[in-house]
């Protein structure tokens, strides 16, 4: 064995092509690092740069048409490209461990958990008895935090959220011990409170196990986090190698910098964000209510009731753009149905322009649609194939108004031509389209009828950077041009701060904070809201350390909503008062409110309970 | 607790469709031509016979209450007598009206108990003869798809799903049982007449299982879990033999639940075929004969052999793979 | 993004001349593509022109008996005789024409079944998935009850007490085929039903019918036509069976089934009445399946090659 710092990892000229009929394409070319005895390397790249494809050939699990051309991975003098299966197999999944970006799909889903990780460690140590192997994964389990692992060893994939399922894959590459670590993108899919979890996690294993760990990622907050030292990637080649801090506040490289002036700023001084400002109001939204009833598993009749959306009460003003976020499950989906009137609420009102949408009839209900177009969040099943694009856009129009065809196709003209979609494109099928062409044609079809309200939900959150800021450009330009309102959905904080003038946070079906912009990311007043903030990854200096903030476990079920506050059981800052019931709103800040019993209240001794000793030390160094 | 409520359920269910099955059954044979009543009397008995009998069977009240009478009947577990057959066994036609032995007719129920366990049989031995054929196809099919072995199941499966069973049946009587001498091939005297229909059956059973298992193997090759497996350190042939197979082994279940049917409908020209003495056989004769109560017996057990099966595909099906709790 | 996707990705991110095609055109395309899909297709047509000409051309009457010519082997065994390629039967008729002349009424009730299947099917399957609650329930229903009998079984039922006529044959048959189509309809009617661009057309106020007529049915509804053509081969079997049983279009016009079941009393002295026409038989449904099967594979490909 090297001795500390020495080499574990020597990867020389690593080169992959794409093998094609007629031509090859290179996905890597002439890749080489080094990787030392405990060390983080990081390495950044956006989609489509190579990062899986080099996680993968790292370890000989490239399939067809992807073929290691040429190039050396040393690992402890052994070059693992040229060695044969049994040989490999002494190597990979034992002294090297992988986990990928998809938890949910990377294990045998007719396999309990427990069943998968002591076949897996017993195929790479063949000599372990299977009582001892058992007794292994169960202290890894226990290791990950994840609850009541004896339980939980006997239980399917399916049954564990994203945040359990990367922890189970964390034990899954953890188990035989590994000396080197990949880490492919594991937080991509989470949610970023869960992803900040993770990542705690990893940091807090990195010692307790003494692993390398290649960490592959494409947010470079994220990587400079975690790594000692961060190769940038793209297009398949190198870049720059650098130490986070000299990459952050030095880059040599110019996409390197291009990378750190797209990374979207929060907080800081430079930053101008949206101001809010009183106008009349368009939409409003009193204690609105839905909950669906799912047949309970395991019992004839039982239903359960999963209450989305618990009393929502909200008012959009003409022209703003009103930002909702949270995360998965929250509710922030049924209740864009409800706002776009796909669905009707158990009980509240729902009025635009003081009409209350469930007294219209459908002639009325029709003709007050034109005022209020949804975008939807899916780029790709959001157009029906079978169609040109100018057919689809035309489609309000011959829905709504009976016009004759030289103004209908004047007027569609007209509609792409304000998103910027070339008019070549008219009697084109979507097939070919990219995504933001495809968001384009989305976009020219919603504002055809020009209306007063148009949904955004997750309408970008499908897009690269670039096409992002180009399309925020266009709805800002629209905005200006038409006076639209945007009910903005969104779990991505940086654009909310981008965009939004008012922001509500949701939580488990309710709003727990309602504020402008600049209250909620300075001076938020709900816990759960410095949660989201903290988790952000941003190379900003903010307010809110991550230590301070991490929350615990996972959400609850919107079946078994906690008693009291619903916030309560994952709060930093629980107090007995906590569970005596659910906080009302109270106002905070300029013009907005809070549910919470104590809110700027900050958790102080709790958050160094749920963490292990390791992480006292990193939190008092922090402090 | 999840298998009782679940077994309940589909019980439920299950009696629903045996309720409609026997609903169109009943009407579908009341409306079209054909005077049961004659027939059973016979062609050449006079009209004061017929009206005698058709009284006597019931025949003569509105269709909703001799579908309720029927029912009534059903349900105690009497599906009523053969209009031609009599206790002893053998079918006779004829138009005697005043033959003594009509008198006593066997019950459907009996008729059909009597012929199922061969039909079971040759059943049994046709899904044995058809996983010989078709494992070693799909299987290879769908570990290599695009190749040869890909091919090769897709040519077998085009070719076996043309061959009409009851000409494959004459020309496999031809060639191995005439000609060559190997096999028994018509009637029914001992296991070795099951063999030739076993096999007929299995080759048009085959394509479906070849398909299938090419198309849902390949397509569990593809998952994440597989691609990285060899990653995590498992080796190929613990891969394929205990996660792939395990994942695929789900559509072919189902598979067997839905083309169950066409089991059955082909255990039916194969046993005319061979004249080989089953359930299919007494369908047929019971088809050309216009037993009405013998035909509709057949009709409903099939339909409940059909419900049961289909709950215990499902029950294995969510043994394998525990999602498809609901 | 996984390892699987990665080179499908980089494929599909290549300029390519399929891409401007609706899912139609690349399903077309693709099963066009096939060796399997050319040589079912060429087999097919030559098969067709013959049974459509021949027949005519030849001037040779399927029924016309001719007891001077009775049982003469075929081509290949005999004396090389080019009047009866496949030989002829007890009553000396060509049993050459008797197969095109059977091929003929095959094929259309084969076609007609199907068409008669899909559109029930269909029908009854895109509104079954689209509008869901009872309606969906009793259909359903309806189906596995349906399913549960063998459709055999309930062809012959109902022929062998009422008189098979070519349009009772179809209408039989046809109907008994409905509920597989009203199935595979319905699940993918429910797929679509929630995919956001029905979410858009509901969100523009347009009705329910709208959304499914213009939206959804040209959607589901070509991928389902798409492998018909496996079912025309299997109605086809079926319309044999019958025939063999005696149930199908009726002597002295010919058909598969019964020439096979006249041909079985000769089968020791004529083996050739009988297994000519079923070869005969097995290299059109053989062709016709082998398009079938490639266009089933061309269509899970683009299927599952995403929108």
């Amino acid at each position: 064995m090297t001795g500390e710092g020495g080499r574990l990892l020597e990867v020389r000229d690593l080169t992959v092509s794409l093998q094609r009929m007629t031509e090859d394409e290179t996905i890597l070319d002439r890749i080489s690092f080094d990787l030392g005895q405990g060390q983080v390397l990081g390495i950044i790249g956006e989609a489509g740069s190579g990062k899986t494809v080099l996680a993968r050939a790292l370890v000989q699990g490239l399939s067809e048409p992807l073929t290691v051309t040429a190039g050396r991975v040393t690992y402890r003098s052994r070059d693992l490209l040229s060695l044969g299966q049994a040989e490999l197999a002494k190597i990979r999944g034992r002294e090297i461990g992988y986990i990928g970006a998809n938890p949910a799909g990377s294990l045998d889903p007719t396999v309990p958990i427990g069943a998968q990780i002591l076949e897996k460690l017993r195929s790479v140590e063949p000599g372990l008895g299977r009582a001892d192997a058992k007794e292994r994964v169960l202290e890894v389990l226990a290791a990950v935090r994840i609850p009541s692992p004896e339980l939980r060893f006997h239980e399917y994939p399916f049954q564990f959220s994203g945040g359990m399922m990367q922890r189970v894959m964390i034990v899954d590459a953890l188990v035989s011990k590994p000396a080197v670590l990949i880490a492919d993108n594991i937080t991509q899919a989470l949610d970023v409170t869960v992803a900040a979890q993770i990542l705690q996690l990893i940091q807090d294993l990195r010692q307790a196990f003494s692993t390398a760990i290649i960490f592959i990622s494409s947010s470079l907050p994220l990587v400079s986090r975690l790594a000692d030292e961060v190769l940038v990637l793209q297009d398949g080649r190198v870049v720059e190698r650098a130490t986070p801090s000299a990459l952050t506040s030095a880059p040599r490289h110019a996409y390197s910098r291009s990378l750190l002036r797209r990374l979207p700023r929060i907080w800081g001084g430079a930053i101008e964000v949206p101001q809010a400002r009183p106008a009349p109001t368009l939409l409003e939204v009193a204690d609105v209510a839905k909950s669906y009833r799912v047949r309970k598993k395991g019992s004839f009749a039982g239903h359960n009731e999963i209450q989305a959306v618990r009393g929502v009460s909200l008012e959009i003003r003409e022209g703003e753009t009103f930002g909702i976020v949270g995360e998965s499950g929250c509710g922030k989906s049924t209740l864009t149905r409800l706002l776009a009137w796909l669905e009707q609420p158990d009980r509240g009102r729902i009025a635009f322009r003081g009409q209350d949408l469930s007294k219209l009839g459908p002639a009325a209900l029709k003709r007050l649609r034109r005022s209020f177009q949804l975008l939807l969040q899916d780029p790709y099943g959001s157009l029906p194939s079978h169609m040109p694009v100018g057919r689809i856009i035309a489609e309000p129009l011959l829905l709504h108004d009976r016009c004759r065809r030289a103004e209908l196709s004047q007027r569609v003209s007209a509609a792409m031509e304000e998103v910027g979609l070339d008019p070549s494109l008219e009697t084109a099928l979507t097939v070919g389209l990219s995504a933001g062409q495809r968001q384009r044609v989305n976009i020219a079809r919603a504002l055809v009828l020009e209306p007063k309200l148009l949904i955004l939900d997750e309408t970008l959150s499908a897009l690269d950077q670039v096409e992002q800021s180009r399309l925020l450009e266009l709805f800002d330009r629209l905005q200006r041009d038409h006076g639209f309102t945007y009910i903005f959905i969104s779990h991505d904080m940086a654009l909310v701060r981008k965009v939004c003038h008012r922001v509500a946070v949701m939580y488990l079906g309710r709003i727990v904070e309602l504020a402008d912009n600049a209250t909620l990311f300075d001076n938020p007043g709900h816990p759960y809201s410095r949660a989201l903030l903290s988790a952000v990854p941003t190379l900003d200096e903010h307010p809110f350390k991550t230590a301070d903030h991490l929350l615990d476990g996972e959400p609850p079920s919107p079946v078994h909503i906690p008693r009291g506050c619903s916030f309560r059981s994952r709060c930093p800052a629980a107090q007995p008062i906590c569970a005596s019931g659910d906080p009302e709103s109270r106002p905070w800040g300029a013009e907005g409110s809070v549910a919470c019993h104590r809110p700027g209240a900050y958790g102080s001794g709790a958050i160094s309970a749920m963490l292990g000793p390791s992480e006292e030390v990193a939190h008092a160094q922090s402090a | 607790m999840y298998w009782v409520s679940m077994l309940l359920r589909r019980l439920l269910q299950g009696l629903v469709v045996i309720f409609l099955v026997s609903f169109l059954i009943f009407t579908l044979l009341r409306v079209v031509p054909g005077d049961p009543a004659r027939l059973i009397v016979g062609g050449m008995a006079p009209d004061h016979l017929v009206e005698e009998k058709a009284r006597e069977l019931g025949l003569d009240d509105p269709l909703p209450l001799q579908f309720l009478h029927y029912l009534g009947e059903l349900v105690q577990g009497d599906f009523g007598n053969s209009f031609l057959r009599p206790k002893s066994g053998a079918s006779f036609g004829g138009s005697a009206y005043d033959d003594p032995t009509r008198g006593e007719r066997a019950a459907v129920l009996d008729l059909i108990l009597d012929h199922l366990p061969l039909t079971l049989q040759l059943a049994a031995l046709a899904i044995v003869f058809c996983l010989l054929i078709s494992l070693p196809l799909g299987v290879a099919g769908g570990l290599n798809p695009g190749r040869w072995q890909d091919r090769l199941a897709f040519f077998t499966g085009s070719l076996f799903v043309s061959v009409p069973n009851f000409w494959l049946g004459i020309v496999l009587t031809l060639l191995l049982s005439v000609k060559l001498g190997w096999l028994p091939s018509i009637g029914y005297k001992g296991f070795g007449y099951a063999v030739l229909p076993a096999i007929v059956l299995a080759i048009e059973m085959a394509p479906f299982v070849i398909r299938t298992l090419t198309v849902s193997l390949a397509h569990v090759m593809q998952q994440e879990f597989i691609a990285i497996a060899p990653v995590r350190g498992l080796s190929r042939w613990r891969i394929v033999g205990s996660h792939a197979l395990r994942n695929a082994s789900v559509p072919l279940m189902n598979l067997f639940g839905v083309q169950l049917g066409t089991l059955l409908g082909g255990v039916l020209v194969v046993e005319f075929i061979f004249d080989y003495p089953g359930l299919g056989l007494l369908t047929i004769n019971a088809v050309l004969q216009r037993d009405f109560p013998l035909i509709q017996g057949i009709a409903i057990f099939i339909s409940a052999i059909f419900v049961v099966i289909n709950i215990a595909v499902d029950l294995a099906a969510t043994a394998v793979d525990p999602r498809l709790e609901y | 993004m996984t390892l699987l996707a990665t080179p499908g990705e980089a494929a599909s991110a290549s300029p390519d001349r399929t891409q401007a095609l609706s899912p139609s055109g690349r399903m077309l395309r693709l099963a066009w593509s096939q060796a399997f899909f050319k040589a079912g297709l060429l087999v097919f047509s030559l098969l067709l022109l013959t049974a459509l000409i021949y027949p005519e051309v030849s001037g040779v009457d399927p029924t016309k008996m001719n007891y001077r010519a009775r049982l003469v082997p075929p081509l290949f065994f005999g004396d090389w005789q080019w009047a009866h390629p496949l030989g002829t039967d007890q009553l000396g008729r060509d049993v050459f024409v008797r197969c095109l002349v059977g091929l003929r009424f095959s094929l259309l009730i084969g076609g007609a079944t199907v068409v008669l299947m899909f559109s029930v099917g269909c029908g009854l399957g895109l509104v079954s998935g689209f509008k869901g609650g009872w309606v969906d329930t009793v259909i359903m229903r309806l189906t596995d009850a349906q399913l549960s009998i063998p459709m055999i079984i309930l062809a012959i039922a109902v022929l062998g007490v009422s008189r098979p006529t070519l349009p009772a044959i179809i209408l039989v048959l046809g109907l008994s085929g409905w509920p597989l189509y009203a199935r595979v309809a319905r699940s993918v009617t429910l797929a679509e039903r929630g995919k956001d661009y029905v979410r858009g057309e509901r969100v523009l106020g347009a009705s329910d019918w709208r959304i499914l007529l213009l939206f959804v049915a040209p959607l589901v509804l070509p991928p389902i036509a798409f492998v018909a053509v496996l079912d025309v081969a299997r109605m086809m079997i079926f319309e044999s069976i019958l025939g063999f049983l005696g149930l199908g279009v009726q002597p002295p016009t010919p058909t598969f089934g019964n020439i096979i079941a006249d041909g079985r009393k000769y089968l020791i002295n004529a083996w050739w009445i009988a297994t000519m026409p079923g070869l005969f038989l097995l290299v059109i449904l053989t062709s016709l399946n082998l398009m079938g099967s490639a266009m089933e594979r061309a269509r899970n490909q683009v299927l599952k090659g995403g929108a």
